[in-house]
């Protein structure tokens, strides 16, 4: 993304637009901070800038690969799909990915709004592959990964994106296990980051997965979204 | 994508604030004749409904999801009886109060297949905004909505630049989902509003 300096009149609107604060008035002019714009195009999209000062720039590698992650529109070439994520457990009825017995574990970096360098993804994949959890293979982010100790491309760490997701699955038994690395990684990791637990239900029993977190030691917030088993093959 | 489950609020304030959701499972449901004319009928129900905010029309021919907005639950359920007759075998997915969610499925004969549990926030939260306005942003599920926006609105609606209805559709645009949830929305500016002017 750019701002066309010799175009923009220095007016500010699109300041407070940037989710991440990448734009600032600098000698008169809108600048965007190279470094902290994760090109998600919300100030292309949404800032009306009274001039259209505002470019998409053709993004070479290894940056490209801040717009799937951060860009609501932009559709990533191995998922398919746009806004950053999979199907994850929307789509279960039908594909079955979590079956009884599993729980299915999204860690969202960056989560609510902060942002995250790629980095930091291997602070959980390096720990949760000593593991064996099995990474979701559609995700954008286990695309990343580069051998069985969870280290992922070095090209792409620097890069700053609005999230990236952790998709993956576990036997019921290694839960804990995946908790207590959450809470290892929670004290060490420069950023926020926004965990959820998938489970199927059996006889409409939440209450039994509710309770095996609460016994960790971890809350479960009283807002969830819940599949009603309407999806066919 | 995690999209609607991570949503801020207390219970009460999670009241009146409902997502329905429909995806196309790729590679499975998605490639018959029929799926984009099931998908969009569907987008056609919740419309009908009068949701307080959903995807754009012009979407619903390329995007294998539409999501929309409701406030009532009672109307959720009324949307979930319909989807139940027609029988569309597409996936419904409800964000909301667990509790809430339940009891209406129990009503109309449908059960849990699957649920996605929040388990919060973790890390640097001192890098988070105030809570009341990780409350709004938070509610676009992409993070389009940034919380400088908030604080620049919440500003100009109480200097009286801008009336709080246009405040709010100016924070609601860059969610392109439709799950910004406009009239929680106003309770929250509200508020806040009001404490800034004190």
């Amino acid at each position: 993304m750019e701002i066309k300096k010799d175009i923009c009149t220095g007016c500010g609107q699109c300041i407070s637009i940037c989710p991440v604060q990448a734009i600032s008035l600098l000698k008169k002019k809108a600048v965007i901070n190279k470094s902290l714009c994760v090109e998600c195009a919300v100030c292309y999209r949404d800032s009306e800038c009274p001039v259209k000062a505002f470019r998409l720039t053709r993004l070479k590698w290894p940056r490209i690969i801040r717009s799937p992650f951060s860009n609501v529109i932009a559709t990533h070439k191995i998922t398919g799909i746009p806004g950053r994520g999979t199907e994850e457990m929307k789509t279960n009825d039908v594909t079955n990915r979590f079956g009884f017995g599993e729980i299915g574990v999204s860690i969202e970096l960056g989560r609510p709004g902060v942002g995250t360098h790629l980095r930091n993804i291997e602070l959980f994949t390096i720990k949760l592959s000593k593991l064996a959890v099995s990474f979701e293979e559609n995700s954008p982010v286990t695309a990343l990964i580069i051998d069985d100790q969870g280290h992922i491309q070095e090209e792409v760490k620097d890069e700053y994106v609005l999230s990236a997701i952790i998709e993956f699955k576990v036997p019921k038994e290694k839960i804990d296990q995946v908790l207590s690395i959450i809470r290892d990684v929670e004290k060490e990791i420069d950023t926020v980051f926004s965990v959820g637990i998938i489970s199927r239900i059996f006889q409409s029993e939440i209450s039994s997965i509710t309770n095996l977190i609460k016994k960790n030691g971890f809350e479960v917030r009283p807002n969830a979204k819940i599949i009603i088993g309407l999806g066919k093959l | 994508m995690t999209h609607s489950l991570h949503r801020k609020g207390k219970r009460s304030d999670l009241e009146n604030d409902y997502i329905i959701l429909a995806m196309l499972a790729a590679n499975f449901n998605n490639k018959y004749e029929d799926s984009r004319r099931k998908l969009i009928e569907i987008g056609e129900i919740l419309k009908k409904y009068n949701p307080i905010n959903i995807m754009s029309e012009a979407a619903w021919k390329m995007s294998p999801v539409i999501t929309a907005t409701f406030t009532e639950i009672e109307i959720v359920k009324k949307i979930i009886k319909e989807f139940k007759e027609k029988d569309f075998g597409i996936s419904i997915v409800i964000s909301g109060l667990i509790i809430e969610i339940e009891a209406i499925l129990s009503e109309i004969g449908l059960k849990t297949h699957t649920v996605h549990l929040s388990l919060g926030t973790f890390g640097k939260k001192e890098l988070l905004p105030l809570e009341d306005t990780l409350e709004i942003t938070t509610m676009c599920g992409h993070h389009c909505i940034s919380p400088t926006s908030v604080s620049t609105i919440v500003k100009q609606v109480a200097l009286k630049k801008i009336s709080i209805d246009k405040a709010i559709k100016k924070l609601s645009k860059p969610c392109v989902c439709g799950i910004f949830n406009e009239s929680r929305a106003y309770k929250i500016l509200t508020s806040m509003i009001k404490k800034h002017t004190l």
